[in-house]
């Protein structure tokens, strides 16, 4: 590939800033291509360079050390004298900065405002010029009278069209825009965006967009870049990375969005960016879910995992816990054979939680028992973390995987007491001493809200109520710290606030440590509150599988729009 | 746990605690057989077939041997012989069954069939001629005894462990990698103890009548005293019919036998009361 092929190519680019102490690498080895007319979007949180970043490729970094190469159009701008770059600014590159009322000059009118890179970069008569003004003003969606007041008489939503309308001005090549919807009511915001892509797809020029607003970054992007301490985490195509996301933080701003999972609770992600200062290993390792020493070793090279998709991580990735191919389960009656499970492929990311819904008798229970190794498949593999799943190895380990049995009247056996139950799991594998196990089977109690006082641990199964033993019986599932949860209808049992207390217990696990979980369950209410991904199962077969928005949003199936029907029809 | 036991033997109806009463004194009749009775039981300590009165409590039968003695050293015969086949049986049949309940498979399969065999094979008829080729003593009587009683716990053992395998929590325990003698102590042993202990108490007295059927039939140890051997040579004795003789000499090893089975009876009802409403237990 010439370097002609790419308008913008920015090779290992580094921008400290020495002012304060100690220096703040703002930006730390970022490498991107663009190329002509192409959008790509920068997401992250504040603070993790993107407006560095932005002002860097300007050249408008003045208390910082820019390190590494921005080749426009084949020139490296890194190290050229002002007066160069200054040919650059406006004519080729332009930016709409964020903060639009300390952007404009307070003194000086609009239109003496637009006009002033046009005076600056093109020789043209006072009356050019305004004419142009007023064309730029029309173009960018506001009457040509208001040239003539200050930035302080225009609302916010204006002030953004008009430095939208100073960026285009000597016509760019690339434009580099900077959170262009903070602070707009959500009419303005959709006009922002319409007109940004109007203005693409009229004007061609190529676009950097920096925002928080993943539903703009969604509109107006072609491919999306995540950006973690100044370290590109990944990049991708657009609706590939929203879709399904392959770095833990990518997935984490995901699931803070409230515009994309509408039914979800908000969880961010816990902790908070390190300060600046060059970290070694992995940057994003202490926050991460699925983090292990290693990890802090050595920084993650930018590598490609998928097809078009970039992830800086040392495990390629948000992990696979689970994977089932080509699962058959035929049960032979005397007289008819029933095929409980058709030929499914499942898979089950790190930190996931994927609702399995269907109708009874579909074959959800005879999977999960399939899938967490208690009944022998007739054809197929399951795989927990890349490791075929024979024999129990799976669920006898400390973090591993667990399985919790639909009926809780069958799942405790009625001659034991609840402290004896609980710690049974622990017992069988041999871990620790008595008392270790015994703390441990309390702590499982008490996340599960169950009373862990001496005469309720000395009580016998068969005096417990349905919804105490299911819950007994979750408690006795999570003692051994499992990673992944298949949980068979846990909470049929259970009062709607028990129930909203366990699944948030659960939830804070999944967003604290990668807990997985595979939830089958008939309640499509809660599948829509809990879960990241869903598989609809008729009949023994998997109609329907996708991230959860676009399923309960825009069902394909004739039976899951069915499904969808039946549940929601009440909206109660 | 005696104190638990203490308890559920209050809740007995009356003829079960006169079972327990009964059994009771014959277990201390038995160990205290020399102590209680005065004149040795197996040598003539006075005139033969003398009745029931002065030094010999039960009279005498026709070598002049004591027959209270003989009754309380038989009591010891009948207690061996009912528990340890009941003991024996139930060991060995609770674990065959466990086997071939929990393995299932060819095992199964092949232990069923053997046990319908055994069950459908007339048992006296062929314990005599297992006894008569064996030859008389008592660890045979027992041993053959043995053999024929071993299908019966096996039967339900097998059928409560079959139910037992498919709970979810046994399931459970099976994914933490529990191994069978995990299971078998902590979980089937537990719920199958009080079937087959309730069985063991119906086995003892079928064993019992069946040594004294053996012993009877002159098949038995001929130097214990068991109580049909007595039987065996009353009935031997020409013209026990026509005199007195039977009012004491085959009467009251009759009696002990008859007192014996009923109260092992009464008992094994209400341990079946006891444990039926509370299997759940």
């Amino acid at each position: 590939m010439t370097a002609d092929q790419y308008l913008l190519e920015i090779k290992n680019l580094s921008i400290t800033y020495h002012a304060v102490h100690p220096p703040v690498k703002a930006v730390d080895g970022v490498s991107l291509q663009l190329r002509k007319g192409e959008s790509l979007g920068i997401i992250g949180e504040s603070g993790c360079g993107k407006s560095t970043l932005a002002l860097g490729i300007m050249g408008l970094i003045k208390q910082g050390i820019v390190e590494g190469e921005i080749i426009y159009r084949g020139q490296n701008l890194v190290g050229l004298p002002e007066k160069r770059l200054r040919n650059y600014r406006w004519k080729d590159m332009a930016m709409v900065f964020q903060n639009s009322l300390e952007v404009l000059n307070p003194v000086l009118s609009i239109g003496e405002q637009i006009g002033e890179p046009l005076r600056a970069h093109y020789n043209l008569s006072p009356m050019e010029i305004d004419q142009k003004v007023v064309k730029l003003l029309e173009m960018a969606g506001l009457e040509p009278e208001w040239r003539h007041y200050y930035p302080h008489q225009l609302s916010g939503g204006m002030r953004q069209r008009v430095l939208l309308a100073m960026a285009l001005s000597c016509d760019p090549e690339l434009l580099i825009v900077d959170e262009p919807t903070t602070s707009l009511d959500p009419a303005g915001k959709n006009e922002i965006l319409q007109l940004l892509q109007k203005l693409q797809k009229k004007l061609g020029f190529a676009m950097i967009l920096i925002s928080h607003d993943l539903g703009a970054v969604k509109k107006l992007t072609s491919r999306v870049m995540t950006l973690y301490c100044g370290r590109v985490v990944e990049l991708g195509i657009t609706s590939e990375v929203l879709k399904n996301p392959m770095h833990c933080y990518t997935r984490g701003l995901l699931n803070s969005s409230p515009n994309f999972f509408k039914y979800k609770d908000l969880w961010g992600i816990g902790g908070e960016p390190p300060l600046g200062d060059s970290v070694e290993g992995c940057a994003f390792y202490p926050r991460c879910c699925q983090g292990e020493e290693s990890c802090r070793k050595t920084r993650p090279p930018l590598r490609y995992v998928a097809l078009e998709r970039m992830v800086a991580c040392h495990k390629g990735g948000i992990e696979t816990f689970l994977r089932a191919e080509g699962i058959r389960k035929k049960y032979i009656l005397k007289d008819r054979e029933i095929e409980a499970v058709k030929g499914v492929s499942l898979e089950i990311k790190s930190g996931e939680v994927v609702a399995l819904v269907g109708e009874s008798g579909s074959g959800k229970s005879t999977l999960a028992h399939i899938l967490a190794g208690v009944l022998p498949a007739d054809a197929g593999q399951v795989f927990f973390k890349n490791k075929k799943v024979e024999g129990r190895w799976a669920t006898k380990m400390l973090g591993g995987m667990q399985i919790i049995f639909q009926d809780p009247f069958s799942a405790t056996s009625h001659r034991m007491k609840v402290l004896e139950v609980v710690r049974e799991p622990l017992d069988i594998i041999k871990w620790g001493s008595k008392e270790e196990r015994e703390e441990e089977a309390i702590k499982a109690l008490q996340k599960v809200q169950l009373p862990v006082s001496p005469e309720f641990l000395n009580r016998y199964c068969c005096a417990l109520s349905g919804g105490q033993r299911q819950r007994l019986a979750i408690a006795r599932a999570l003692v051994t710290k499992p990673k992944l949860l298949i949980a068979d209808e846990v909470t049929s049992m259970l009062d709607p606030s028990t129930q909203a207390n366990l699944l948030r217990e659960l939830k804070g696990l999944q967003n604290r440590h990668g807990f997985a979980m595979l939830y089958i369950t008939h309640d499509l209410h809660l599948a829509r509150k809990i879960a990241d991904k869903v598989y609809v199962m008729y009949r023994g077969e998997i109609v329907e599988t996708g991230v959860s928005f676009e399923i309960f949003e825009n069902p394909e199936h004739v039976y899951t729009k069915r499904l969808l029907r039946e549940a929601f029809r009440d909206l109660v | 746990m005696l104190v638990k036991i203490v308890e559920r033997v209050k809740e007995f109806s009356l003829p079960g605690k006169a079972g327990l009463v009964v059994i009771l004194v014959v277990l201390l009749v038995a160990i205290l057989a020399p102590c209680i009775s005065i004149h040795p039981h197996n040598i003539s300590s006075g005139p033969p077939l003398v009745p029931p009165g002065g030094g010999h409590p039960l009279g005498t039968d026709e070598l002049g041997v004591d027959l209270w003695a003989q009754i309380c050293y038989g009591a010891r015969v009948s207690l061996l012989v009912g528990f340890g086949t009941a003991l024996l049986a139930a060991l060995g049949g609770g674990l065959m069954g466990i086997v071939s309940g929990y393995l299932g498979g060819w095992p199964d399969k092949v232990l069923m069939r053997l046990i319908d065999i055994m069950i459908i094979l007339p048992d006296l008829p062929v314990m005599i001629v297992l006894a008569a080729f064996f030859g008389p003593s008592l660890l045979n009587i027992i041993l053959v005894l043995a053999l024929f009683s071993w299908v019966f716990p096996a039967r339900i053992v097998r059928s409560q462990i079959l139910m037992l395998k498919e709970r979810s929590y046994i399931k459970a325990a099976e994914t933490y990698g529990a191994g069978v003698w995990y299971l078998m102590w902590k979980h089937f042993l537990p719920e199958v103890f009080p079937l087959v202990a309730v069985n063991m108490i119906r086995l003892s007295g079928r064993a019992i009548v069946a040594e004294a059927g053996l012993s009877f039939l002159g098949l038995g140890d001929p130097t214990s005293k068991s109580w049909g051997l007595i039987i065996h040579h009353a009935t031997n004795f020409k013209g026990i019919y026509y005199t007195d003789f039977w009012k004491w000499w085959l009467l009251y090893p009759w009696l002990a036998l008859i007192i014996m089975v009923i109260s092992l009876a009464f008992i094994s009802r209400e341990l079946e009361r006891m444990v039926d409403p509370r299997l759940g237990r």
